[in-house]
């Protein structure tokens, strides 16, 4: 969020000028976001260019190759080009919205990243939006009520959670709830995103990835929550000591009122901030889960591509993840425009 | 006062009532225990009314694409054996069968080999499946480039392939070659494609993802589906030559990590895992319902010495320590290395003492040092030989290379996510230090280490490779042929091996046909390599399988030797077809599962509904109380 210290001139004449003022605002940030984009594409290329590495060799490990066909398949791959002209095509092909060809899948980098996406977005999201809805609601009742039990508990249990290694986490809750630890019998699928022997569609199929998705999620909200509670219940803090909200008491509003109509509304903006972050970086999956779990994500995906490496690959998700960071940014801007009117009046 | 404790009381049901929410998403409804619980037993969990399915765990490197001309991962050779034929099958011993070639004969100048290819057999969509076809795949291999990205060099000796008639195919070679046979065997080998289905994808087969299912094969499977990174579905090909599977379908369903594919198998959703570690093996040793096995290891984890890596032309390249290139030096490594202790405490006992180059998988090649020949376990020798030779230890107790004057700190290089590695670095850490040579160990990728070694920038690599039954390439990466070029480029050597004795022995085992005769050469061959200290073989790793017996018959293939060892597998293709539904049902212990999993899913559902009504009534009295 450092781009909204510059949030542009726009002058505070009231809300007719703050509505006049919203194009300019705009369009300095879509011209930062386009900015940052194309120095990110330069980085993806130069650091992964970098990284010392032979993916032939690695990628022809366990198949008898003879030297011809190791040179031919270099040439095939196009590492004999220069690396100027590797840097051409690769920000000519990502102009053009091509992504490259993977080298190790044999088939383009964006068919890859499409298969792999709506299963990403489906556990990042829904582990998201869980996450988010628990840490807020959790938080803004232990700031409400901070040193209470409820506040001792639930700040308590988030923060040994979040100290929790995500893989180890995974594994706890792998072996309890699939392979069953004592009373617990075997409730739910081991790994994958589905039953292979069920068919795939319909109703059914619905039910079955929603079990498949149940400890994936689990894990990630379990680890991931605590930093909205912590965040939201210090926010609350911070506003309780407020003047209006004594003026609210006075007008004789209830408690929950005061809380969820003048305290809350203004603690929100640090967890917007961290929403849209978390929003950013939905779409990069998440290593440790997706390998527990054997999620198809592009988080594993990503992974994958590192151990050849398969630059191709590597570049191509690195410029989805960017993007999507920086398009989640550049939103996250308009919407606080919209929530804070400090930031319009700047 | 009275108040406040109350509504912190009901806050935190609240809060549990929440936490049961997530916990009621975890139990789903008993309906989840109970199909989880059932499928498992069933084994053979019914894709149609009465049929029975095979579960698997996918090859570890999973399916890179299923294209046969491009692919690298074992993942999709598995695959192909399941769904493309060849011209030979693999015997327990991995010695080539018949599979479409019925038989086969030589010339007298053996340039000639002229399979018999069987008759009346049909290609999936019910086009007969004819020499011609073998004939079509083999060329467009030899001929063009992208065809033979993944399998060029098997037939890179083919001066033509013909099929004069239906059932005759013809092989010239440029020079005579003893492995023809191995050149298409399941798994290892090239599979034979339909020609009416690829000869008009031949121009854009970069392309070509093969992905309509189902796809047109011959095998003992048909792929009806395919999810990348999820599974793989098949049909049993009823009519298979080599015999009828003994399930109607199989599923290989992809594991990312093998603890949850271990946890899928005993809560009964995977019936076989082919590859588990040694702490995972002896903890499913006690589960009655699984059967755990060992087969003899198809390959080697061992220890390369870079001694003065150079190109073909004898050009020094790299940042190898100079001490390296002295024979007494890599033997006293060898000397300092207890490679029974590795075998005992890296690999729990579940491994081969190393010797040969060739893994033990396949018998017809393995080769052991003579009575008297061994390396021994012995520090003082070690001590003594580089004693004798002038490499004196220094005051921090490291000794020096008297040529060269540097101090014999070396760095060794393990795979980051090689668990193996890690342990072997350790005590071999321990072992060198008391001889005098110190180790520096560098984690690295897989990548870095393949970077670093082509390169020649590193002194000591933990090194592996595993081999199918034709050890052609395997023995051909020690050849003076395998070194890079000056310029960097090419080659493929492991530890810059080169000998003319063994590059002799090499051409010698590639024309001799009498297989005795070939053995007794590529056994020479290790002896050589043996005595180099350059590529030092620590252990042959088991290969470690485990079965569901309540579900699967028959999986094992071939008896346990007088170690209770089972011969290698091959690759799953005999083990696959030959499996069979178990016939027991039910058992009891699943049926109480489900049944507990009934009382936790309604203790969840009342948490869920008591914290909901307690949150809603102080909801709904909230002004009351302010």
């Amino acid at each position: 969020m450092s781009s909204l210290a510059a949030a542009g001139p726009a002058k505070a004449k009231g809300q007719g000028a703050a509505r006049s003022g919203f194009l300019p605002y705009l369009a300095g940030k879509l011209g930062a976001a386009l900015v940052s984009f194309l120095v990110t594409l330069v980085i993806g290329f130069v650091i992964f260019s970098l990284m010392p590495a032979d993916p032939v060799r690695t990628l022809t490990r366990g198949r008898p190759t003879s030297e011809a066909q190791l040179t031919q398949i270099r040439l095939q791959l196009g590492l004999d080009d220069p690396i100027w002209r590797r840097f051409l095509t690769f920000v000519g092909d990502t102009l053009r919205g091509e992504l490259g060809y993977s080298w190790q899948f044999q088939q383009s980098v964006s068919s890859l990243v499409a298969d792999r996406l709506w299963p990403t977005l489906l556990l990042m999201g829904s582990a998201a939006a869980l996450s988010i809805a628990l840490g807020l609601w959790l938080g803004i009742r232990s700031g409400w009520r901070h040193g209470s039990l409820f506040d001792r508990i639930a700040s308590g249990a988030s923060i040994t959670l979040w100290s929790v290694p995500t893989f180890w986490l995974g594994m706890i809750l792998l072996v309890a709830f699939s392979v069953g630890v004592g009373p617990i019998p075997s409730l739910l699928p081991a790994g994958g995103m589905s039953d292979p022997s069920l068919p795939q569609e319909g109703w059914a199929h619905i039910v079955d990835v929603a079990k498949h998705l149940v400890l994936p999620c689990l894990t990630m909200v379990l680890v991931v929550f605590a930093q909205y509670v912590t965040v939201m219940r210090s926010s609350i803090i911070d506003e309780m000591g407020s003047p209006y909200l004594l003026t609210a008491r006075a007008k004789g509003l209830t408690d929950d009122a005061v809380r969820r109509r003048h305290a809350v509304p203004n603690a929100l903006l640090p967890s917007v901030t961290m929403i849209f972050m978390h929003l950013g970086i939905l779409v990069s999956g998440a290593i440790t889960v997706e390998a527990v779990y054997s999620w198809p994500g592009l988080g594993y995906l990503t992974y994958e591509a590192l151990r050849i490496p398969d630059l191709p690959l590597l570049q191509g998700t690195f410029i989805v993840f960017s993007a999507s960071v920086i398009i989640m940014n550049l939103l996250a801007d308009v919407v606080y425009r919209f929530l804070d009117p400090r930031v319009r009046a700047q | 006062m009275g108040t406040g404790n109350s509504r912190r009381v009901r806050s935190a049901l609240a809060a549990c009532a929440l936490s049961g929410t997530l916990l009621a998403g975890a139990a789903l409804g008993p309906g989840t225990a109970y199909a989880t619980g059932s499928a498992a037993s069933a084994a053979s969990a019914p894709s149609g009314q009465g049929e029975t399915t095979l579960r698997v765990k996918m090859s570890g490197s999973g399916i890179d694409t299923l294209n046969p001309f491009l692919a690298f991962f074992d993942g999709a050779y598995d695959v192909f054996a399941a769904i493309y034929p060849t011209l030979n099958s693999l015997d327990e011993q991995g010695r080539p069968g018949p599979y479409l070639a019925e038989s086969w004969t030589q010339s007298d100048d053996k340039l000639t080999w002229t399979f018999t290819i069987r008759d009346g057999l049909k290609w999936s969509d019910g086009t007969p499946l004819t020499a011609e076809d073998a004939a079509w795949t083999l060329d467009l291999i030899m001929k063009d480039p992208v065809a033979g990205t993944a399998n060029g060099s098997l037939v890179s000796n083919f001066a033509s392939v013909t099929a004069p008639d239906a059932t005759t195919l013809v092989i010239k070679t440029k020079e005579p070659q003893a492995n023809v046979t191995y050149v298409s065997v399941p798994r290892s080998g090239i599979p034979i494609v339909p020609k009416h289905v690829w000869e008009p994808l031949a121009g854009k087969l970069k392309d070509v993802k093969n992905d309509t299912f189902p796809l047109v094969g011959y095998g003992p499977w048909t792929l009806t589906d395919h999810k990348p990174e999820q599974y793989a579905k098949f049909d049993a090909n009823k009519d298979f030559v080599l015999g009828r599977p003994g399930f109607d379908h199989m599923v290989q369903q992809s594991f990312k990590s093998v603890d949850a594919a271990v946890a899928a198998l005993r809560s009964g959703q995977l019936d076989y895992i082919n590859g588990v570690n040694p702490t995972q093996f002896k903890a499913l040793q006690a589960d009655k319902s699984l059967l755990t096995i060992q087969e003899v290891g198809n390959g080697w984890t061992g220890l390369e010495i870079n001694h003065n890596a150079r190109t073909r032309t004898g050009k020094k390249i790299g940042t190898g320590h100079p001490a390296l290139g002295d024979p007494v030096v890599r033997h006293a490594i060898a000397l300092a290395t207890d490679r029974k202790t590795l075998v005992d405490k890296v690999r729990d006992g579940m491994a081969v003492v190393g010797a040969g180059y060739l893994p033990p998988a396949w018998p017809q090649w393995s080769w052991k040092p003579a009575a008297g020949e061994e390396t021994p376990f012995d520090l003082d020798q070690a001590n003594k030989i580089l004693d004798d030779a002038g490499y004196t230890k220094g005051g921090d107790g490291v000794r020096v290379d008297p040529k060269s004057g540097k101090p014999l700190e070396l760095r060794l290089g393990i795979h980051a996510d090689d668990t193996d590695d890690a342990g072997i670095s350790n005590y071999l850490k321990g072992w060198l230090e008391t001889i005098g040579i110190k180790l520096k160990i560098q984690t690295l990728s897989m990548s870095a280490l393949n970077s670093d070694l082509a390169k020649g920038d590193w002194d000591l690599l933990m090194d592996g490779w595993t081999t199918g039954p034709d050890p052609t390439f395997l023995l051909g990466i020690q050849t003076c042929a395998a070194l890079p070029k000056d310029d960097g480029t090419a080659g493929n050597t492991d530890s810059f091996f080169c000998d003319e004795k063994y590059d002799e022995l090499f051409n010698k085992q590639r024309t001799t046909f009498d297989q005795d005769e070939r053995a007794r050469i590529v056994g020479e061959m290790q002896s050589i390599l043996y005595k180099a200290d350059v590529n030092q073989m620590h252990f042959n790793a088991n290969t470690l399988d485990v079965v569901r017996t309540d579900t699967v018959t028959g999986m094992i293939i071939g008896q346990p030797d007088a170690q209770g060892m089972y011969p290698a597998q091959s690759y799953s293709f005999w083990g696959y077809l030959k499996a069979a539904p178990a016939t027991a049902k039910v058992t009891a212990a699943k049926e109480e599962s489900g049944g507990g999993a009934l009382w936790i899913g309604g203790l969840v559902l009342l948490v869920i509904v008591v914290g909901g009504g307690i949150a809603l009534k102080r909801r709904s009295t909230a002004d009351d109380r302010e």
